[in-house]
């Protein structure tokens, strides 16, 4: 094995193979040069090594902060149960939604609406409706205005009848009254001219 | 050793599912490496503080992208670079972070005698990425082929910025080592 520095440092920093280090450890038996080289790297390890670590000035513990822990949706999506309940909630609720929705039509197969004729057929109805209901209206009043025209009639019918027949009376008991007069005065000339 | 790696599957596999006590368990485990990690890279601990926390905030909010629980180490050491850097670029936007090494000065009794000081000063000297090799090799215990996968880098880069600072490192620490530190 030929001198090798690199291959001295390797060793000391433990990088080689059991066969490696035994090829080394022979090699400086024999050889004074990497033999020192060896003694002054394992010192410089030896060095190194006296430093020791430091404890840290204090415990790092932030990993108690809510900032750590899983979001509702982290720990609902790793919960198996959860998820199938989840799901099968989404999917019931997807079911009834679905029932109370009317299915979408397709476009093409929607018929073309008229919107003309459909307005002059509503205008029809709705004339219709308002003659009739017009009409009804009349007729309703002339009846009751009919009505009431008979009623004051009949009405005025009966007071001239009543009128009518107090006059008669009255005529009546006028005539009366005339005719006894009459008799009367024609008994008195009667009489006058006897005396 | 494959305890362990049932162990951090199974916690990984909870976190991710949204047990916060799995993942607190997580950080329990290596918010210490981490945040010596990113203390030696940064080398200021407040720094290294506020940039530990991020990463694991990080590391948490993209767990479901991590896709072999194994690679976690070197995904979470991923994250913790990639936050380091940027705040090393924020502090320094003109400094070219993947600058050749700086020389190390003289070794001529100049540093301090206590060892970890000393090898504080000479991880220092080391540039950014020579310094992070280091770190992820010496003190992570990382492989070569999870460090590449770290720093977004082939393995020959890997063992060339690590291959240069132990060279730095061993010239630097030259006096720490005719003390004895062994």
């Amino acid at each position: 094995m030929s001198c090798s520095i690199d291959d001295l440092k390797a060793y000391v920093v433990g990088e080689m193979t059991r066969h490696e280090r035994s090829a080394i450890e022979d090699h400086v038996r024999v050889c004074q040069n990497c033999h020192d080289e060896l003694d002054r790297l394992n010192s410089t390890q030896s060095a190194l090594a006296s430093l020791e670590d430091e404890e840290i000035p204090r415990r790092i513990a932030f990993v108690s902060d809510r900032v750590f822990e899983p979001r509702w949706w982290q720990t609902m999506w790793r919960s198996g149960p959860a998820m199938g309940f989840a799901s099968a909630a989404l999917l019931a609720g997807a079911i009834v939604v679905h029932g109370f929705e009317r299915p979408w039509a397709p476009v093409a197969a929607t018929p073309s609406v008229d919107t003309a004729q459909i307005e002059r057929r509503v205008e029809a109805q709705v004339n219709e409706r308002m003659n009739a209901a017009v009409g009804k209206a009349v007729n309703e009043a002339q009846a009751k205005q009919s009505a009431e025209f008979a009623k004051v009639l009949d009405a005025t019918q009966h007071r001239f009848e009543a009128q009518r027949q107090a006059d008669m009376a009255s005529f009546l008991q006028a005539d009366e009254y005339r005719q006894k007069q009459m008799a009367r005065l024609e008994v008195a000339s009667n009489q006058g001219p006897a005396q | 050793m494959i305890f362990r790696e049932v162990e951090l599957r199974d916690l990984i596999a909870k976190a991710r599912r949204g047990h916060v006590e799995a993942y607190n368990v997580l950080i329990s485990r290596w918010e210490k490496r981490v945040f010596n990690y990113l203390l030696r890279l940064v080398r200021q601990r407040e720094d290294a503080l506020d940039v530990s926390q991020d990463v694991f905030l990080k590391a948490y909010q993209n767990l479901k992208k991590l896709d072999d629980p194994a690679k976690f180490p070197a995904w979470l050491f991923r994250i913790a670079h990639n936050e380091a850097y940027s705040l090393l670029r924020k502090r320094h936007p003109e400094a070219e972070l993947t600058a050749e090494p700086r020389m190390a000065e003289s070794s001529g009794g100049m540093f301090p005698i206590e060892s970890t000081l000393a090898v504080r000063s000479a991880l220092e000297r080391l540039t950014d990425d020579q310094r992070e090799a280091v770190l992820l090799k010496v003190y992570q215990g990382f492989k070569f082929e999870e460090m590449a996968e770290i720093l977004s880098c082939p393995v020959s880069t890997v063992k060339s910025r690590l291959y240069t600072a132990l060279d730095l490192l061993k010239q630097t620490l030259a006096p720490v080592n005719i003390g004895g530190v062994e």
